[in-house]
């Protein structure tokens, strides 16, 4: 089929720009091993922290980094996709006859194997630091977190092609990035927070996969809450591609 | 007559913008014949970009047709895309890639398999010139280089017309009549080639016929030749000794004269535009005797396209060119 032979031809067209340049995976395990060394020590001396369960501490706090990682990999991708429109890339796909789709999914999905990549070797470096992987529950945390990254490059991409413009592009994203993060419960558990801002925090799909995420890692697969994360993603999911989808559809003039 | 392999129709497309409506193209007709080297001529803004977009499929006009390579390009966007090469401003190939990679990637996104797409490649880079630096990554290809795999992935596919927008803005003299040569080489080959320029000259060397579009509508059509002579007669071009102080009393003098239609000038030179230059020549020369004004040179010259443009359109090209550049 010609979407999927396309998929595959745009997905290793920017593999090997990883591959070329892999700095970038060491640049971007950074953010997590910074955040590892140099703040969950002060958490180990907050004993008891309510909704951080009984659990040991690591289990508790890696998985929100794990979730960060996903995020920001995926949210800043608009910044490449401008750099291709204006070389004129992407306008030349677009007048050949390759799949639409296929022009966002081979992104979406090298940036996904990229994020996986990320992950399993900060969760290697967090081992020696005390956090202990279900088997299980870790294999479905990773997909929680391909569903997070799959929404925000889609998102990213789509909003790149759009905007066209890194100074208009640079604004919106640090708009959402920010509350996202605060929201998700990664630093301190969002049960300590008010009511009001508890309630925010359930239209953030970070502080699902952040919750989730914590069960999982202690192999709580059956919780209820876990359920939750899964349903509110791939609804979100579905939504988000089918919009970016749509934009790579449509007249771009 | 030869086989038309692009049809326009009475195509409109405007846009709505902040400033109102835009009427980018207003109703444009053209025809291009295989094997022409077409010239699509217009100053930045005059609808030449926008007719060129939904010519590719980019864009689909409000009202009127396109029929590229023997399909309507509103209708079946898909079999155009199959039967066109275009070479955008921009450029298109992909920086952190090889071009050899570009040039495969390309041709399997057209439906080839690997290895014929390699080996459709390895011509294109024979023909274009690219064997030195075809193994290198483009981000260290120079200007010039990366516009000749620029235009090489537009012919991947062998395509029966090939649309190149602007294709020498940005590159040196040198490169430029580089590029020339690969362009007349590709029509030698067969390739109908439909080229949008605001230089003048290009068109002048490489177009067979040509058509200039202004504010949304074409305003002339024809082959260099035949635009030249509906131009505004001959050229007379003077420079004259002591031109800063003696020059504006001079041109006050030509604007007066009754055999002189028009007057342009800039620091070093005067340009007279004439009916009849073998008769004007003379009278200039009697003019500038009677007011001792010495004459450094004096030429006599067909007029170019640019004044074409300038009867046609009441500005010149060059102006709105440099105007647009300056944003």
């Amino acid at each position: 089929m010609k979407t999927l032979r396309d998929i595959g031809l745009l997905f290793r067209r920017k593999m090997m720009e990883t591959l070329r340049n892999p700095i970038y995976i060491v640049i971007s395990l950074l953010t997590p091993v910074l955040y590892l060394v140099l703040f969950s020590p002060l958490l180990s001396k907050l004993t008891n922290l309510p909704g951080f369960g009984a659990g040991n501490l690591m289990n508790n706090f890696i998985p929100g980094l794990l979730v960060i990682v996903a995020f920001l990999n995926g949210l800043f991708v608009g910044y490449n996709m401008i750099d291709e429109v204006r070389n004129g890339v992407i306008e030349r796909f677009r007048v050949t006859p390759t799949s639409r789709f296929a022009l966002l999914a081979g992104r979406v999905l090298r940036d996904t194997v990229n994020m996986l990549i990320i992950v399993n070797f900060f969760t290697l470096i967090a081992i020696p630091f005390g956090f202990q992987i279900h088997l299980l529950g870790y294999l479905l945390f990773q997909v929680i977190l391909c569903m997070i990254i799959i929404i925000t490059s889609s998102f990213g991409n789509a909003l790149g092609l759009i905007l066209k413009d890194e100074e208009r592009l640079s604004p919106i994203l640090q708009g959402i990035n920010l509350p996202v993060l605060l929201l998700s419960g990664m630093l301190l558990p969002m049960e300590l927070a008010p009511k009001w801002l508890n309630y925010i925090a359930h239209i953030n799909p970070a502080y699902y996969a952040v919750e989730a995420g914590r069960l999982l890692a202690s192999g709580n697969i059956l919780d209820a809450k876990v359920g939750e994360a899964f349903l509110f993603l791939s609804i979100l999911t579905i939504l988000t591609v089918t919009w970016a989808t749509h934009v790579f559809y449509r007249d771009i003039s | 007559m030869d086989q038309s392999v692009l049809v326009i129709k009475d195509l409109i497309k405007h846009f709505h913008s902040k400033g109102g409506l835009v009427k980018a193209v207003n109703g444009v007709n053209l025809e291009v014949y295989s094997g022409e080297i077409f010239g699509f001529l217009g100053p930045n803004g005059a609808g030449k970009t926008t007719t060129l977009r939904i010519l590719t499929t980019l864009l689909k006009q409000d009202s009127g047709q396109a029929i590229v390579a023997g399909f309507d390009t509103k209708k079946d966007p898909d079999q155009v895309r199959r039967r066109i090469g275009y070479v955008s401003q921009a450029g298109g190939s992909d920086r952190p890639a090889t071009g050899r990679e570009n040039l495969i990637l390309q041709g399997q996104l057209y439906g080839m398999s690997t290895s014929v797409s390699a080996k459709r490649a390895e011509e294109l880079i024979h023909l274009l010139d690219l064997v030195e630096f075809a193994d290198r990554i483009v981000q260290t290809y120079s200007g010039g280089q990366r516009r000749r795999l620029d235009v090489a992935l537009g012919l991947m596919n062998r395509p029966t017309i090939l649309f190149l927008d602007e294709p020498t803005t940005g590159l040196d003299p040198q490169n430029r009549a580089n590029l020339w040569v690969q362009i007349r080489k590709l029509q030698q080959e067969g390739t109908t080639i439909f080229l949008t320029t605001h230089y003048l000259e290009e068109a002048d060397a490489l177009c067979g016929r040509l058509a200039i579009i202004d504010n949304g509508y074409i305003i002339a059509e024809g082959t260099p030749e035949e635009l030249k002579r509906r131009g505004s007669g001959d050229c007379i071009t003077i420079s004259i000794e002591d031109s800063e102080k003696k020059a504006p009393a001079l041109i006050q003098l030509l604007k007066k004269a009754d055999f002189i239609r028009e007057v342009q000038y800039d620091t070093t030179h005067i340009r007279l535009y004439v009916n009849d230059g073998a008769m004007a020549i003379s009278k200039v020369l009697n003019l500038l005797n009677q007011h001792q004004i010495v004459l450094i040179t004096i030429t006599l010259s067909a007029p170019s396209l640019d004044d074409v443009f300038l009867h046609e359109t009441g500005h010149s090209l060059r102006d709105i060119n440099a105007k647009g550049e300056e944003k």
